[in-house]
């Protein structure tokens, strides 16, 4: 007698299978540990404590610089000032290639900060 | 979606516990099943089911109802799985969408009597070969018809192409076929 099935009732006998595959019985019900999990975990807030926290030491910050630049007596601004523009000026004459080198490592910076994330998208 | 599962999620999502856990009462089986044949670990599938909810019910505000709530959920126990499984998630979109044919999905109709015996027998069988596939066939073979989503839900719940989706359901099928035909040959040979 041949045994062998056709390839339609090859078909229909794993689309059989798939259909009746039985779903797993749950051990026990989650509904409890769930319920007691939601309890203790409140939703979070659109803005919570910490938000209202950080935004006045901020506003602190930007108000005590804010506060100290109005408050500077005249000769300091100015000796400030003429700082800067030496400060500059010596950056133009004597290191023309310590921007192009600071902006060529802070990109390096950025971008060695990539590889662990890219690490984990390719281990995906 | 039932009508009275969209007022539970209205309710739920307004913090009314008792929605809540009608809701959890309803699908829990489906996403721990969906959990287990991935994981194929009882108290692992049983922390990822529980995991699930307690992520929904932190989320149920921004569910929308675009999409079947058993969908959105079937979409976080997913991403729960890929969490644990690495490897899930590159084996799934390594199928590519090379095939985008399927077996016809007809009703069982073998049409001989005689067969029954043997078709339990081979059922039994296939059904043991479908927990051996790999976790990425199961995945999809589970969401596919145990949890009767369309093969355009799969993708949308898995984040992959459509054409993926059929090519991996297609090659699982190929393998349960594979499987069926070692049966075959221990027939001829006994």
């Amino acid at each position: 007698m041949d045994n062998h099935l056709t390839p339609q009732q090859q078909d229909l006998l794993i689309e059989d299978a798939l259909k009746t595959f039985p779903l797993a019985p749950m051990p026990r019900s989650i509904t409890p540990n769930v319920m007691a999990r939601i309890q203790t975990n409140t939703r979070p807030a659109i803005v919570t404590l910490n938000d209202f926290a950080l935004s006045l030491v901020i506003a602190v910050c930007i108000g005590a610089i804010l506060f100290a630049l109005q408050n500077l007596p005249a000769v300091a601004v100015m000796e400030f000032r003429k700082q800067s523009i030496l400060l500059v000026q010596g950056f133009l004459v004597n290191a023309r290639w310590l921007v192009p080198s600071m902006m060529f490592g802070l990109a390096s910076l950025f971008v060695a900060l990539t590889i662990p994330y890219l690490g984990r998208q390719l281990m995906k | 979606m039932p009508d009275n599962e969209t007022t539970l999620i209205q309710k739920a999502q307004k913090g009314d516990h008792d929605a809540f856990a009608a809701l959890v009462d309803e699908h829990q089986r489906y996403i721990y099943n969906l959990a287990l044949r991935v994981v194929k670990d009882e108290n692992e599938a049983l922390d990822l089911t529980q995991e699930t909810f307690v992520r929904a019910w932190t989320a149920l505000p921004n569910f929308k109802g675009q999409s079947q709530l058993r969908t959105w959920l079937y979409r976080i126990v997913t991403n729960l799985c890929y969490n644990r499984l690495p490897a899930l998630r590159r084996s799934l979109t390594d199928f590519g969408d090379d095939v985008m044919e399927d077996i016809p999905e007809n009703n069982l109709t073998l049409g001989n009597p005689s067969h029954d015996f043997e078709s339990n027998e081979t059922r039994s069988y296939l059904h043991h070969a479908i927990e051996e596939l790999d976790e990425n066939y199961r995945l999809l073979i589970n969401l596919r018809y145990q949890n009767e989503l369309s093969y355009e839900e799969i993708a949308s719940t898995l984040n992959l192409p459509l054409g993926t989706v059929k090519t991996g359901i297609f090659r699982a099928k190929a393998q349960l076929r594979n499987a069926l035909a070692t049966l075959e040959d221990s027939w001829t040979t006994t």
